[in-house]
């Protein structure tokens, strides 16, 4: 997946967790980046009693790199923390939920934003509600109007924030992918699929129907970039203290700094670039030490792959691959941004400093949804504002990430190559239709939450 | 902004207060010849977390510098390398003999 469950330490951990970042100038309010983190992956919208939450004990932080070093010139720093009603219930609601404050509502959260730059720490926000948990038609009538909604808070300086849970607006095939590398749409080609007589078939999305748990923040763009520089370099971490200790009261007890156990910037990069023996690793470090992981954006295992479970469908690819051709395509996507004077009128690069990070060239403005221009697939398919140039909601980074490795992109470092011609139609099948609730026209974008009565499994 | 080890001045001089504090408890154990030093943490946040929430009523985590508790890591009895851990700070100090006594109260 982007990055659910993608390395074995963090998989234990689905708290701290990241699933998806999101950065794309906001659409409705184009003066503003909107920044969004996604935390604990594959939500069953009817899993309670004890339903999800953010974790008390761990920093949750969205940084931004305004300077291209892969180090964060400002951070968003979130903390939470989760007050009981009546603590001799073991309900979550003892009745509907009908606003934020409800008495009914028996585990509520609430959580703090600091800004922390070079200046030190800045307060925004204190006390903040989260909603609940959409439980059902009974226990949460009404849901965006009632809490969603009002669980949007405008800060000072034009900054509006949200944390709680959302629809997962990320669609992809898992079942499918992870079944030997298979797409749908080609499995006939698909060596495996071939043997089992497997016909071509549109994409089930894996993750529709599920939830997570969104932390999102809208910035004014001139509180983010620095004079001359639009782009900005976007990435989440996680961090918990290094010490814990179980109490024989229940409790546990946490001390020592800070300790990063996740992070997260392009989709994809430690789940399908990292090998399985550094992706708890990589989750340890910082975005300025990716040079590092470098050799693994350079020659994907994926790219090797491609070839052999689709025999004779890569050729190109495969030459590429044999010839150990490093793919500075990849690196210029992933690590550095993309370099004025490959497409024509853009650049995302921020410098030559190897780094996993979300670039958004924010000068950019949002291309309307009902542009003749605009294109889930983003770049690739001549709409600048969307992935790798920032991420939006509705991108398929799935497709344009299976075909930028496949080599779509390669002719801008080689003019002479030639890209397969199988990879115009290299996809998983699906496309952001294929999410039931879809994503909101406005902050914080990410549809609402499916209810437990409605979607027990 | 963040130093190389990632820390603020204030931190620093939690850091330092910190491995006074700790040596300061040493002496009172007896400890002598105790050298500390601060580390340096690669996998530390950019910036160390800056506010803390209330504590939950109820809620199922405390911190340690909440509850006044100290956190002792041996990590080397051979050379006395230890870990103490308190709040958000952690502080390495090294002292065989402190190393030794905690052994023998653990068995």
């Amino acid at each position: 997946m982007s990055s659910h469950r993608e390395a074995p330490e963090i998989s234990k951990d689905p708290v701290a967790d990241s699933t998806d970042v999101y950065a794309f100038v906001s659409p409705d309010r184009p003066d503003t980046v909107t920044l969004i983190a996604n935390y604990i992956p594959l939500q069953e919208p009817a899993g309670g009693p004890n339903f999800y939450e953010f974790g008390d004990d761990v920093l949750y932080e969205i940084h931004v790199d305004n300077s291209g070093d892969g180090v964060p010139d400002i951070s968003y720093q979130f903390r939470f923390v989760t007050r009981l009603t009546t603590p001799s219930s073991f309900l979550y609601n003892t009745g509907p939920i009908g606003s934020l404050s409800d008495p009914n509502w028996n585990s509520k959260q609430f959580y703090s934003v600091t800004r922390v730059d070079h200046a030190g720490p800045h307060p925004l926000g204190q006390n903040l509600a989260c909603p609940p948990c959409n439980v059902g038609v009974l226990s949460t009538p009404d849901y965006e109007a009632r809490l969603g909604s009002p669980a949007v808070h405008s800060l000072s300086d034009g900054i509006k924030v949200f944390a709680g849970q959302r629809a997962e607006e990320f669609y992809v095939d898992l079942g499918s992918i992870f079944d030997l590398g298979n797409l749908r749409p080609l499995q006939q080609a698909n060596v495996y699929g071939k043997a089992a007589g497997l016909k071509s078939a549109p994409g089930v999305d894996a993750t529709n129907r599920l939830n997570v748990h969104s932390i999102a923040i809208q910035v004014p763009i001139s509180q983010l970039t620095a004079k001359g520089r639009p782009t900005i370099g976007v990435w989440t971490s996680a961090s918990r203290q290094r010490v814990r200790v179980a109490d024989d009261d229940g409790s546990n007890i946490s001390s020592g700094p800070f300790s990063q156990v996740s992070r997260l910037g392009n989709p994809l990069f430690n789940e399908v670039i990292v090998p399985l023996g550094k992706k708890d690793y990589w989750n340890k470090q910082q975005p300025a030490h990716d040079k590092q992981f470098a050799t693994y954006v350079a020659h994907p295992e994926l790219a090797q792959l491609l070839p052999v479970l689709y025999p004779g469908a890569f050729p190109h690819l495969a030459a590429l691959d044999k010839a150990g051709t490093a793919r500075a395509d990849l690196e210029a996507i992933l690590l550095t941004g993309i370099p004025s004077g490959l497409i024509k009128g853009f650049t995302n690069y921020t410098g030559a400093v190897q780094a996993d990070m979300l670039r958004l060239n924010t000068s950019i403005p949002p291309t309307p949804a009902s542009s003749k221009t605009y294109s889930i697939l983003g770049l690739i398919a001549g709409d600048a504002a969307g992935f790798p140039n920032g991420r939006r909601v509705t991108d398929d980074v799935v497709t344009i990430e299976l075909r930028a490795i496949a080599g779509v992109v390669y002719p801008l470092i080689d003019p002479g190559y030639k890209v397969d011609a199988v990879v115009p139609d290299v996809t998983d099948g699906l496309t952001n239709t294929s999410v039931t609730n879809q994503s909101l026209t406005t902050f914080p974008y990410l549809g609402v939450p499916y209810d437990g009565y409605d979607n027990p499994s | 902004m963040d130093s190389p080890e990632g820390r603020s001045d204030a931190e620093r001089e939690a850091q330092r207060l910190s491995r006074r504090s700790v040596l300061r408890g040493a002496a009172g154990a007896g400890a002598a010849g105790i050298a500390a030093s601060a580390l340096a943490f690669t996998s530390a946040p950019a910036f160390a977390a800056a506010t803390r929430p209330a504590r939950p009523a109820g809620g199922e985590t405390k911190d340690a510098e909440a509850t006044g508790q100290i956190i002792v890591h041996v990590r080397d009895v051979s050379t006395g390398e230890i870990d103490v851990f308190r709040g958000t700070s952690q502080t390495r100090v090294h002292d065989r003999e402190l190393a030794a006594r905690l052994t023998r109260a653990s068995r």
